[in-house]
């Protein structure tokens, strides 16, 4: 059978989502003699050119050049996969969208005439079309391992696309937002990380990005509501790993001027 | 012998019945306080059952405070253990047979268990007595239900409403009632439940006592019935299938279906295959529910795409259509969608504007 050929580009990111393929670590034996890492900096220097069957892309468009890689990522690639907060929504980077980015370059380099960067940081989406989106910060091993799987049986992959509050039922929690007045993203944001905050009495920060058809303002309205929040905190909580996804982006704008 | 066929004993008693169970090789599954929520667990003895709390249950909120008599139920109903969240439901080897898994059917007795639950059971039984499923049919035949009926109803409760509670009148094995602090009323529902209680010590309920006992039942049914149905309420909410009411009321809400996982009758699953890189797969049946946005999804389109369709088509199914579908509502009082949703929408104000609105039609 021949090898599915894959390959990783890495864009403005941390390499978190990259390092969960190799954090597989059980089943990368089995992972290799299906698949071929044509292009994995992070695994290998050896890198070979394209076409390649999946092209995994993490971090966010945020310079120039990496604007004519994403469009060259496409061109070699069947399927275009954004794996990641920063590739699906922005990510941490995109934080900076909503400040001057010249700014910012003044304060942090002496010689800031040096660095080229865009305006904002962009997740994928805004270049290219994407096929399949792996949402997380970072994404979810075994999410990859499963899409993976799906993909050489030849099979269409199927993710999650409900709300965290699902695996979190499905899980066994009690609502931390019901029982304890806990501030939790999990109604809006999607499933796929087997609600880890939640099981750790912590209210889900969100990084999965929205979920399909999401209602944030109806939950920031309830945030203020029932739970006293201040305007100011409800767009703090929605402004992290994926605020700059659009439906997120929305609640940050209203409540946070 | 008694006319009522209640008889009474000391608290001592439950302790007695409790561990008749046990020594019968019952898995004994009952309230259970676990990092402040009441939930269904197995209990290994008497004394791990919930005691001396109470608990308080708003839209939208729960909170569990020391002392009291009476608790209601937590966000965990029979259907976890009848209908698991995720059950593999077959294996297909490589070369392509299929291995169903042999499963270990547990003995269970619910102790302690509301009279709305045993009515979920009950709805659940022509449900799955309909779809057949093989797995809770299994975990149902060796049931043994003792139900503790409901002195105080809480919160959201509106049990004899939907005339399921707060006194079961049918379907337990045993019912048992704490009248006093130091009287417990029991009765017999099965055969069963008349081997079980004939091992206790226990009297006949004179007619002081029985008089007693209808004033708790009494005060009980009052604070459970905040709506009164009107005559065929499936039909007359029909009428409201135009109404805008529904756009208004899914305003508020998440689509995140807390309601469907916490409701003890949604039956709604989704079917997920696992592929293995041998060439095996599993095919794994999780919880699903109408809110999720997936879920009317089909070939070529969707049939609910908005999220007020999917809140009527919920609401309308549990008190509606269902009763076309199998002879009974598919809601049982039992509040769980009101406490237990994030942003507390309440299914019983819902009810009264639907009522209100049909009428008007109609």
């Amino acid at each position: 059978m021949k090898k599915l050929r894959i390959a990783v580009y890495k864009f403005a990111s941390c390499d978190g989502c990259q390092l969960q393929l190799l954090n597989l670590e059980d089943e990368l034996l089995d992972l290799v003699e299906h698949v071929e890492f044509a292009m994995f900096y992070e695994a290998s220097s050896d890198v070979k050119p394209g076409p390649y069957d999946v092209a995994f892309i993490e971090g966010a468009v945020s310079t120039p050049e990496e604007e004519e890689i994403v469009r060259k990522a496409r061109e070699e690639s069947k399927i275009v996969v954004a794996i990641g907060a920063c590739a699906t929504a922005g990510g941490i980077q995109a934080l900076r969208n909503w400040a001057n980015v010249e700014e910012y370059k003044k304060y942090v380099y002496p010689n800031p005439e040096w660095i080229k960067a865009l305006e904002k940081a962009h997740p994928i989406s805004d270049y290219i079309k994407v096929d399949y989106e792996i949402r997380g910060c970072p994404v979810s091993k075994e999410q990859l391992s499963f899409f993976i799987r799906q993909l050489l049986i030849g099979k269409k992959p199927t993710l999650p696309v409900d709300s965290v509050c699902m695996e979190c039922k499905m899980k066994g929690n009690v609502c931390l937002m019901v029982t304890k007045g806990i501030p939790c993203l999990g109604p809006v944001t999607m499933a796929g990380c087997g609600a880890i905050c939640p099981s750790y009495g912590r209210g889900c920060y969100g990084c999965y990005g929205p979920m399909i058809d999401p209602k944030p303002r109806a939950l920031a309205q309830a945030f203020v509501k029932m739970m006293g929040l201040s305007k100011r905190d409800v767009a703090l909580l929605f402004k992290s790993f994926t605020g700059w996804s659009k439906p997120f982006r929305e609640v940050v704008d209203e409540y946070g001027k | 012998m008694s006319l009522t066929g209640l008889y009474y004993g000391k608290p001592v008693e439950l302790v007695k019945l409790f561990n008749t169970l046990k020594s019968r090789g019952y898995k004994v599954i009952g309230p259970k306080v676990v990092e402040g929520v009441i939930r269904l667990e197995e209990l290994g003895s008497y004394e791990e059952l919930a005691s001396n709390v109470s608990d308080i249950q708003e839209p939208g909120r729960y909170r569990l405070v020391d002392g009291g008599k009476y608790f209601r139920h937590g966000p965990d109903s029979p259907k976890k253990m009848l209908y698991p969240p995720r059950l593999t439901l077959f294996r297909i080897t490589k070369d392509y047979r299929i291995e169903v898994p042999e499963v270990e059917v547990p003995k269970i007795a619910f102790f302690a268990l509301k009279p709305c639950d045993l009515a979920a059971i009950q709805v659940m039984d022509r449900v799955q007595g309909c779809l057949g499923d093989a797995y809770y049919n299994l975990v149902r035949r060796n049931l043994v239900i003792v139900v503790e009926n409901c002195v105080e109803p809480g919160g959201t409760c509106f049990c004899a409403t939907m005339g399921t509670g707060p006194i079961a009148s049918k379907g337990f094995d045993v019912a048992f009632t704490r009248i006093r602090d130091d009287l417990v009323v029991f009765e017999a529902g099965s055969s069963l439940g008349v081997e079980l209680l004939d091992e206790l010590e226990l009297e006949p309920l004179d007619e002081k006592l029985y008089r007693e006992f209808i004033d708790v039942v009494r005060r009980a049914y009052s604070k459970a019935r905040p709506i009164e149905l009107p005559d065929k309420l499936p039909e007359l909410l029909e009428l409201t299938l135009d109404s805008d009411m529904y756009k208004e009321i899914a305003e508020k809400c998440l689509g995140c279906a807390n309601c469907n996982m916490v409701c003890p009758t949604c039956f709604c699953f989704d079917v997920i295959d696992i592929p293995y890189y041998d060439g095996s797969a599993e095919r794994v049946r999780v919880w699903d529910g109408c809110f999720s946005y997936n879920y009317a999804a089909v070939a070529g389109g969707h049939y609910r795409p908005d999220l007020w369709a999917r809140y009527r088509h919920w609401f309308l199914h549990k008190f509606s259509y269902w009763v076309k579908q199998f002879g009974t509502y598919g809601c049982v009082g039992c509040g769980r969608c009101i406490t237990w949703c994030p942003v507390g929408i309440d299914v019983r104000d819902t009810l009264r504007r639907a009522i209100k609105e049909a009428e008007k039609h109609g």
